[in-house]
């Protein structure tokens, strides 16, 4: 118990940094690391530069978001089928959630997927998306070829299919493997907004 | 020696509901005056303005242990879902609450106004402001565990059910065995359905006859599926809504309608979870609450329907069922709990009195499967007999319908499962005492239902069924006989309708008649306690005594409490010239109930034959 509290001690504490680098870049020079997301064991990382000549798909989700929860056998497999060509990346875009949380997170919804923290929302912004779970598809050339819903299960929250009709991820990573773009605007997915958590 | 003779009639059959939730209920929150208005100048903060309606709305389900997938406590709480909030309450789907607001009130509706939505939005528009800390109500207190104290008896389900991480929606059943030795009275049952946050909706069903367990694969396993047929007694009939669902508080029946538990009442608790992303084993627990104040007011459960006008075309947007049941006698409508599946769109009940006043009981205008619930009246609503109560349900079978589970649509009928679609519309009222001792006003109901499904659907197996035990009961013999015999003629093999056409046959003399039926009931279900022991009387008035001899060593095997077996069971071993194991199930009936006339005067008839032939 007395651990627990420590742990949302220190989140508090971060939070209030981060306001801070907002308005003053002095705080954010203080806390000396550039713009950058943070695997669980706080080292920044570039899921981008890391990719090694595969596509990239990060996948925006949060451990209390019970849309992007329901979503994590699909890109599990998804990430399976296309493991040989397509880098998968589990993104948190929360400053609160905690390394520890995240583990647990990753653990309990079976994810075999690599996990980033994404407190300041660089890969947020980079990949324009606005909801968990959203994804952004990145080619071999690092562009952003698609961001928007996996797929249409949710038409809107409290409005579920029985099944999905289309399947807008599968699609990008088709496109993507074939040096494509999506044609037209993306759709945004349906769940929690990630600017609730600014 | 005197022939066995009694005969037992079936039960009752009752198409019992089963997905359902209870009426939701406010958090018990401070109830402090919701947010001031917002106009456009006035600043909005958190602690004035946003947190009584949290608290008082949300704070029920978001709370950690309950059904919401975060808590809304705080400050931070609540700003880190707010945009979110904004939104699920602009577009009412929270909180969850799925009537049109109308003329009769529900308890404990949980229904924004318009005023707090607009609230609601103007803070997150204005950014969230916490405001002064003076202003923040008390946090609500939630009674962890059990709502209601410690319960008399908790039972746990013999085996959990694992719910996959993925996939569609999944219904499953699990059967409790109540461990009461004698019949009790229950004021309330406490559902925990296990981790909140998986289970739409749950509902326990009285299971008299353990019809249940007749779908378990090995005991204890539970066993699939949506809906459910239960059996129940003749003359006591489905009378309690005992539903769960998120945020909803067990419910307390009041003095005199309490419900009585016999020794061998099975609970079956119907429950509807949506898989979470990850493999869940789930293993609820009921908590029985025991009064010492027996039910003295019996509140009846009224379906209305009408299976045979659902056949919805692919492409159909409004497709319309409908259902006109005229009530027989005066009564209080005490709650009302409106059923569809995914291609329901507009559920509305109305009720028009005798004088042409119209009420609307209840109108749905967005129904949705997961959120159903039963909705109980603030107060009775007061019906005349002669009142018509209408179901008026719409459906949408098109592809735009994103619920539809036809992808591209196709024809849609009645039927259990979650593909098929149903029109059904519960509501408990509660007869009002007649003047006439003789007419019991619970019968009434049940009789002027039975012959309105069957001018609905003349092959309506239960509306026959029930029809029958009815006629039976007021001693009309050959109108029973008429009506077990087409619903016989509809189910051949079921094996309640075979009995009871069996036990009528049997009791009207017609043996020969009797006996292929009650073997028919004991090929579908050979532990079959009625059949058994009505066949045993068969035999034995054919003077077939060592057939009748080895059913009803069966009746006494599977009910070792009852007297009639045992005295039956002690007459043919007599005839068949086993008098000393006779005489030991003579006195084994009179140790059970020491009022058994057939057990005591065969007794008697023994000790006078031993006395005049002493071996």
């Amino acid at each position: 118990m007395g651990r627990r509290w420590h742990t949302i001690r220190v989140v508090r504490l971060l939070l209030v940094v981060i306001v801070a680098a907002g308005l003053a870049p002095l705080a954010s020079t203080a806390l000396g690391a550039e713009n950058t997301a943070f695997d669980l064991a706080g080292n920044p990382v570039d899921p981008l530069k890391s990719a090694g000549g595969k596509i990239v798909v990060l996948v925006f989700v949060r451990t209390d978001c019970p849309v992007s929860n329901r979503y994590a056998p699909t890109i599990q497999k998804l990430s399976d089928e296309h493991a040989a060509k397509v880098a998968f990346w589990l993104v948190y875009p929360s400053a609160v959630e905690s390394a520890e949380v995240i583990r647990k997170h990753v653990r309990e919804y079976g994810y075999k997927i690599p996990a980033l923290r994404d407190p300041r929302h660089v890969l947020v912004k980079q990949s324009q998306v606005e909801i968990t779970p959203e994804v952004a598809v990145f080619g071999i050339d690092r562009r952003l070829v698609y961001h928007g819903r996996i797929d249409n299960l949710y038409e809107s929250v409290g409005r579920t299919r029985s099944v999905a009709t289309t399947h807008e991820l599968e699609d990008a990573i088709s496109a993507a493997l074939g040096g494509k773009s999506l044609p037209g605007d993306a759709t945004h997915g349906v769940g929690c907004y990630i600017s609730d958590l600014e | 020696m005197k022939p066995a003779s009694e005969t037992l009639s079936g039960f009752f059959i009752i198409l019992a509901l089963a997905s359902g939730g209870v009426a939701a209920r406010r958090a018990a929150a401070t109830r402090q005056s919701a947010g001031k208005p917002a106009t456009a100048q006035a600043q909005v903060t958190f602690n004035r303005d946003i947190a009584p309606i949290v608290f008082r709305n949300c704070a029920g389900c978001h709370h950690p242990g309950e059904a919401g997938p975060f808590p809304l406590l705080t400050y931070v709480d609540v700003k880190t879902h707010g945009r979110q909030i904004a939104l699920v309450t602009r577009k009412r789907l929270m909180p969850p609450w799925l009537p049109e607001p109308g003329q009769l009130k529900f308890a404990d509706e949980l229904r924004l106004s318009d005023e707090e939505i607009r609230t609601i939005q103007a803070w997150v528009d204005q950014g969230e402001i916490e405001g002064n800390p003076a202003d923040l109500p008390r946090q609500p207190a939630f009674t962890t565990g059990w709502q209601l104290g410690k319960p008399d008896v908790i039972v746990r389900a013999a085996k959990p059910y694992l719910l996959l991480a993925g996939g569609s929606d999944s219904y499953w059943n699990f059967v409790f065995r109540t461990p009461v030795r004698r019949s009790q009275w229950l004021r309330a049952i406490e559902i925990r359905p296990g981790d909140k946050r998986l289970v739409h909706h749950a509902n326990v069903l009285v299971d008299r006859e353990q019809s249940g367990r007749r779908l378990e694969k090995a005991p204890g396993a539970g066993f699939g599926g949506m809906e459910l047929v239960i059996e129940s007694e003749a003359f006591d009939p489905d009378s309690h809504f005992l539903f769960w669902k998120p945020g909803s508080p067990p419910y307390v029946e009041p003095d005199g309608m309490a419900l009585r538990l016999d020794r061998n009442t099975d609970l079956v608790l119907n429950t509807h979870f949506q898989p979470s992303g990850k493999p869940e084993l789930v293993q609820p627990t009921l908590g029985l609450y025991f009064t010492d104040k027996p039910g003295t007011r019996h509140p009846i459960l009224l379906q209305l329907d009408n299976d045979r006008m659902l056949d919805i075309p692919p492409g159909e947007r409004t497709f319309l069922v409908s259902d006109d049941f005229i009530l027989p006698v005066d009564a209080s409508v005490l709650a009302i709990y409106p059923h569809a599946h995914y291609l329901g769109r507009d559920l509305l009940a109305l009720a028009t009195l005798p004088d042409g006043t119209k009420k609307t009981l209840i109108h749905i205008g967005n129904w949705d499967l997961n959120w159903q619930a039963v909705y109980r009246y603030e107060q009775p609503v007061d019906l005349p007999a002669g009142t018509t109560i209408s179901m008026r349900f719409t459906y949408d079978n098109s592809a735009e319908n994103i619920r539809n589970p036809n992808q591209p649509p196709k024809r849609v009928v009645a039927g259990n499962r979650a593909s098929d679609e149903m029109a059904h519309l519960w509501l408990q009222v509660l007869p009002h005492e007649s003047g006439d001792a003789t007419l019991d006003p619970r019968i009434q109901i049940q009789e002027a239902l039975a012959l309105h499904h069957l001018q609905n659907n003349p092959e309506d197996f239960e509306a026959h069924y029930n029809l029958a035990a009815l006629l039976q009961r007021k001693g009309e013999l050959s109108g029973a006989l008429l009506q077990f015999r087409e619903a016989v003629r509809i189910r051949p093999d079921d094996p309640t309708a075979n009995n009871a056409l069996g036990a009528v046959l049997l009791a009207g003399g017609q043996i020969d008649g009797a006996i292929p039926h009650l073997n028919t009931a004991l090929k579908g279900r050979p532990d079959y306690f009625d059949a058994h022991y009505n066949l045993g009387n068969a035999l034995a008035a054919q003077g077939d005594f060592a057939g009748a001899l080895a059913h009803f060593q069966a009746a006494v095997r599977l009910h070792p409490q009852d007297a009639n077996a045992e005295a039956n069971l002690g007459s043919a071993l007599a005839e068949t010239g086993n008098l000393k194991e006779a005489r030991l199930h003579f006195a084994r009936a009179l140790e059970i109930d020491p009022k058994n006339e057939l057990a005591r005067e065969n007794l008697e008839q023994l000790n006078r034959d031993s006395h005049d032939h002493p071996n």
